[in-house]
């Protein structure tokens, strides 16, 4: 699936509806360059999740987590969202270093991963939502690609 | 009472021994080891190369903090906690829980941003409460509203990127070094008059808003839309003075224009700035220039240079505070916590 959006708005509100999909257990892993929105869609993936605390940038401390209490009736058994930003390191073995791999996969743990192709051998073979976002044509379009395995 | 503050939580080792009798501050000692340089030659930051930097650098950091035999004549250790790298954290606070342990000293943890707030009590200078402190760094921004010690109220807080990220992301973007915020402020001053040939007017996003919120995603975005149209009629080097000075007026004026109101609103006694995009020196400048003109019935402070960016005297100032109310952490229990909040 590819899409134009045509705003931040329609972006956030695209990806909190398809988190509301999510059963636990799902990696999204975020692809574009500085100011593609894959905060923003963090944003939306946080806010599909009902989580209600603010979800800043994790540049500067690498993986942020945050708990989630799931409503009666969602139909899902989420309890954490790992929020990592790649931005800062140089590879895959930074990650496992700050203890990424006590959440990663967890079926109780959804995780999103920004700047994903700076850790790719760590998500290689594995089951990842890979979601490539561009810059649109005007300032605040945004085109976005999901690529499911 | 005689504190020794140990800060790791990022780029910095630390150690500092911070003398006080409530009133008056006297940094005895303030040493701090930088690995900036050596992350910016792998180009990015690497948690295991960090970690073991510190754990160089911790013991000749506080063999020179303390001096001869100024481990016994200490009273109590102070130690930043958190928020920050784990891998980084890990290291200054296991030496702290040894060196309790050992000397059999109490011990106090410390959050990395209250430690932040209280540099400005090194200055000393009376700070009467309620206070405000806006503190930006690379990882926050903040604007905390103080009724007493220890007692703190976040106010307003970024959305989404802090101001410090800010200037680093768009020092990117213009192909600038990295910490962003000293590379945007020298190339800002290299501005001497204005070229006629193009404007940029970058947004002050959320500056009308009525609360005391911030966002500087937005920011970012205009910056990169900018240089994208202007790198087709100039050369970079022709823009970047333009558009660093312009940046650099965004950020500051949004983080004047919302400290201004929230001051007014809240009716404080002291505003103050903290955290390592304090050593702006524009912000500084806007920020006393705004506070004589906005509100002179009250007091004003920004720490020395030297305890804007990491630092361990900070964290002694803090402690200091914590010590005196006993409310100490035994080693056993101190933990870090890389996602602590105030």
């Amino acid at each position: 699936m590819k899409k134009v959006f045509k705003n931040e708005k329609e972006t956030l509100a695209f990806a909190e509806k398809f988190a509301k999909t999510f059963r636990g257990g799902e990696v999204v892993a975020l692809i574009g360059e500085l100011g593609a929105g894959k905060t923003v869609f963090a944003r939306g993936i946080a806010l599909g999740l009902g989580i209600k605390e603010r979800v800043q940038s994790p540049t500067f401390l690498l993986m942020k987590i945050y708990n989630v209490r799931p409503s009666t009736g969602s139909g899902h058994k989420i309890k954490n969202l790992v929020h990592v930003d790649a931005y800062r390191l140089n590879d895959a073995a930074g990650l496992v270093d700050i203890g990424f791999l006590e959440w990663f996969g967890r079926p109780d743990t959804v995780t999103v991963i920004e700047w994903a192709d700076k850790v790719e051998k760590l998500l290689r073979g594995k089951k990842v939502i890979k979601i490539k976002m561009e810059l649109g044509k005007k300032e605040e379009e945004r085109i976005i690609e999901v690529i499911s395995k | 009472m005689k504190i020794l503050g140990i800060e790791t939580s990022c780029d910095e080792t630390s150690a500092a021994v911070v003398e006080s009798n409530g009133r008056n501050f006297v940094v005895q000692s303030n040493v701090v080891s930088s690995q900036i340089k050596i992350h910016a030659k792998y180009g990015g930051v690497v948690p295991e190369v960090a970690a073991r930097i510190h754990v160089e650098a911790i013991l000749p950091v506080l063999e020179k903090a303390l001096g001869p035999g100024g481990m016994e004549k200490i009273d109590a250790i102070a130690v930043a906690a958190g928020p920050g790298l784990i891998t980084s954290l890990l290291v200054g606070n296991e030496t702290a829980k040894i060196l309790s342990w050992f000397l059999k000293k109490p011990l106090v943890a410390i959050n990395h941003m209250e430690a932040h707030i209280y540099a400005n009590w090194l200055i000393n200078k009376k700070i009467n409460f309620p206070a405000l402190c806006l503190v930006v760094s690379g990882g926050h921004t903040e604007l905390v509203l103080m009724s007493g010690h220890g007692k703190y109220k976040v106010i307003g807080e970024t959305r989404d990127d802090a101001a410090g990220e800010c200037f680093d992301k768009t020092a990117k973007i213009l192909g600038l070094s990295y910490p962003g915020g000293p590379a945007i402020a020298a190339e800002a001053a290299r501005l001497k008059i204005k070229d006629l040939r193009f404007k940029i007017e970058l947004p002050r996003p959320m500056i009308n808003t009525p609360d005391f919120d911030f966002s500087f995603s937005g920011l970012k975005t205009a910056v990169l839309y900018a240089a994208r149209d202007l790198k087709n009629k100039f050369k970079m080097e022709e823009i970047i003075p333009a558009m660093a000075h312009e940046i650099q007026e965004a950020i500051v004026d949004v983080l004047i224009t919302k400290t201004m109101r929230a001051a007014k609103k809240y009716k404080v006694k002291t505003v103050m700035l903290a955290g390592g995009v304090s050593a702006n020196k524009r912000l500084r400048e806007r920020f006393a220039a705004a506070m004589e003109k906005e509100l002179p019935g009250a007091d004003w402070n920004i720490p020395d240079f030297q305890f804007c960016t990491d630092n361990a005297a900070m964290v002694a100032a803090a402690g200091y505070f914590h010590a005196a109310k006993k409310d100490f952490t035994p080693w056993q229990k101190l933990k870090v916590d890389p996602n602590w909040e105030l």
